[in-house]
């Protein structure tokens, strides 16, 4: 798989007014893989994707696609580019056919075929001729990305494209998008509040809050860094003091759980090996461990408070 | 640049409103000369018919205050209804084109018509959302706004066919197909009465008024590209024709007048040798309108360029 990098952001930076809306982003999305776009409502992501796109200005750097500036070179760069911004709007007094027919015409080499294809490829056939008013949100939001596949662009933008979508319209599109950008190598740029969707289609997770980045991590190591998970431990009722003062021994508490059996201990994932072995030798009859790891979520929501 | 084009069209004939607008102009044209026909009296003696209209156009000049542009106009009738009589040319009757050279206030209408279309084209992208996919297309700005401006006048023009074809044919109907070489007697441009051929008088009058209704195309488009609401635009646009249709006759006191674009608006006031003030010529007319569409185009153009697509 090629790792050019397809989209450099260079200082971007937008400010409207007096407010710094989004403030120095400096980083690459690479060819081959889904990029999550996350961060808490008013972060900067839709701004962020509008100056991708050229739809507002940039106030200072730049931002490269395939090497083309937005800014200087639109109409070089866009020709990279196909995308949702915000919601999927579409001309309603048109078909959904018509739509494609609209996009097709403003881009060279799109026959017919490609497009009956990408009708096909989203599963919209049955309605694309029906007008667009007559459509659900998640009918919508798949013609959305079909215009936006219709020229095999290099990069995919998506503002939260799994909005309006159903369950398995949504692991439709997770597959999707992994296909593309894991087969046929396109950058994908998805920006989402589902963090849990997140979790399984990003292969790279960048967080945005209040126009700053504060992380830019591979979605494992963004999870799992020095990640405190919760240990659950099931051991003999008549053993939970004992256990108690051999896990402070290890500086840890042990707090009771659930049962009279159990407790958990907040602790890494690294350590239990060792947690096992001291209770073992010190006769402790341990009935189960289980280690709770946590969520794209709980890193997420953890992170936004410790900015706070 | 074609393929812009046929979109923008795409997007005009798939509406509603279009198809509302192209039957009203039908039914208004049709109506009217049907209208016409019916309220027409069979005239026996032509020249006992001038003489009695002499008698009272004359009456007019003396007895009532009239306006300039209303004195004008009968001093006008009055000179031509003599040349008649001293010439014994009989007026045209029975010919369409010549009926459809009366009507020349329907042309108002397509200007109406086609001010609430261009009020939409660029402002209905904005309201409805769906200005982000379309600006995110390898063409430039300035490319897609000006694909929405030709596309608004091409439709303005086609409309003025219409207007143009139904009126001949209802016309048509009534008293034939018309020959194409008639003549009758107008003042040419120096106010002298000339025999001049109806047809080409009409074409000319039909043809030239394209550029009034560009005007008010224009006019309209450049509201709603910086205003982004049809609504505001129709309105100002239409506010500023009706104020403008009265400052025509203000233009005869007031000769700075002649340079806002309204008393150059109204090419039938050309054909029959009534314009605003004694020094304006059509040509001088038709460069002011050509103005002020290039500096409105020029204004919307550099709006639309520069502005952030929130
Ligand atoms: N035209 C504007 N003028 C002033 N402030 C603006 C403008 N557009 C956006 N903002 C502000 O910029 C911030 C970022 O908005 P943006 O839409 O990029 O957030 P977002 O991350 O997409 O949020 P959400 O998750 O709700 O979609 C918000 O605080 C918003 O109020
Ligand atoms: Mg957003």
């Amino acid at each position: 798989m090629n790792q050019q990098p397809i989209v450099q952001f260079q200082h971007t930076t937008k400010k409207i007014g007096r407010k710094i809306i989004v403030d120095d982003l400096n980083f690459d999305v690479l060819a081959g893989e889904v990029f999550g776009f996350l961060g808490p409502n008013g972060a900067g992501k839709t701004t962020t994707i509008r100056m991708m796109v050229g739809l507002i200005k940039i106030s200072r750097g730049d931002i490269l696609i395939k090497g083309h500036s937005i800014a200087r070179e639109f109409e070089k760069a866009i020709r990279y580019v196909g995308g949702i911004v915000e919601n999927p709007d579409l001309y309603k007094y048109l078909t959904g056919y018509q739509n494609l027919k609209h996009y097709a015409r403003m881009v060279s080499g799109i026959s017919k075929k490609r497009i009956n294809e990408i009708v096909e490829h989203v599963g919209l056939k049955e309605s694309i001729h029906d007008k667009v008013s007559s459509y659900s949100l998640g009918m919508r939001q798949r013609l959305g990305i079909a215009q936006a596949l219709l020229h095999h662009p290099p990069l995919l933008i998506l503002d939260e494209p799994t909005n309006g979508l159903d369950p398995a319209g949504i692991r439709e599109l997770r597959n999707n998008l992994k296909e593309l950008a894991h087969q046929e190598g396109v950058a994908v740029f998805v920006s989402s509040h589902l963090l849990s969707e997140m979790q399984l289609m990003c292969d790279k997770i960048a967080v945005l809050q209040k126009g700053k980045l504060v992380s830019i991590e591979n979605v494992h190591e963004f999870i799992a860094k020095d990640s405190i998970s919760r240990v659950y431990l099931e051991v003999e009722a008549s053993q939970t003091e004992l256990t108690k003062m051999l896990v402070a021994d290890l500086n840890k508490t042990a707090v009771a759980g659930n049962g009279p059996s159990e407790l958990w201990i907040q602790m890494n994932k690294e350590e239990v090996p060792e947690l096992n072995k001291l209770l073992l030798d010190n006769g402790i009859r341990v009935l189960s461990i289980h280690v709770q790891e946590r969520t794209l979520e709980d890193k997420f929501l953890e992170m936004m408070e410790e900015e706070q | 640049m074609i393929g812009l084009i046929s979109n923008e069209m795409m997007k005009i004939v798939n509406r509603k409103l279009t198809w509302i607008i192209l039957f009203l102009l039908i039914a208004i044209t049709a109506g009217s000369f049907v209208m016409n026909k019916l309220n027409e009296e069979p005239v026996s003696d032509w020249r006992a018919e001038q003489m009695e209209l002499m008698e009272r156009y004359q009456g007019q000049l003396e007895i009532d205050e009239l306006s300039p542009q209303m004195y004008a106009d009968t001093e006008n009738k009055l000179q031509i209804a003599n040349y008649r009589l001293q010439n014994d040319i009989a007026p045209v009757s029975g010919n369409p084109w010549s009926i459809l050279l009366r009507f020349s206030g329907l042309i108002e209408m397509v200007i109406i018509f086609a001010i609430v279309i261009a009020a939409d084209v660029v402002s209905r992208e904005y309201t409805s959302g769906t200005i982000k996919l379309l600006l995110i297309r390898p063409h430039s700005r300035s490319k897609i706004l000006f694909s929405k401006y030709i596309s608004v006048s091409l439709f303005a023009l086609g409309m003025l066919a219409l207007l143009v074809i139904t009126g001949y044919c209802v016309n048509a109907i009534f008293y034939g197909f018309g020959n194409l070489s008639t003549t009758d007697l107008f003042l040419n441009s120096e106010g002298k009465v000339t025999e001049m051929n109806v047809f080409l008088q009409t074409v000319k009058m039909y043809g030239l008024s394209f550029l009034p209704i560009l005007s008010y195309v224009t006019l309209s488009f450049t509201i709603s590209t910086i205003l982004r609401n049809s609504a505001l635009a129709v309105g100002i646009s239409l506010f500023i024709m009706i104020v403008g249709n009265s400052i025509i006759e203000a233009t005869s006191y007031l000769p700075g007048l002649k340079y806002l674009p309204f008393a150059n608006s109204d090419i039938s006031l050309y054909i029959f040798h009534l314009p605003a003030r004694p020094e304006m010529t059509l040509g001088f007319s038709l460069s002011v309108l050509v103005m002020y569409i290039l500096v409105l185009a020029g204004l919307s153009w550099q709006v639309f360029k520069k502005r952030d697509t929130a």
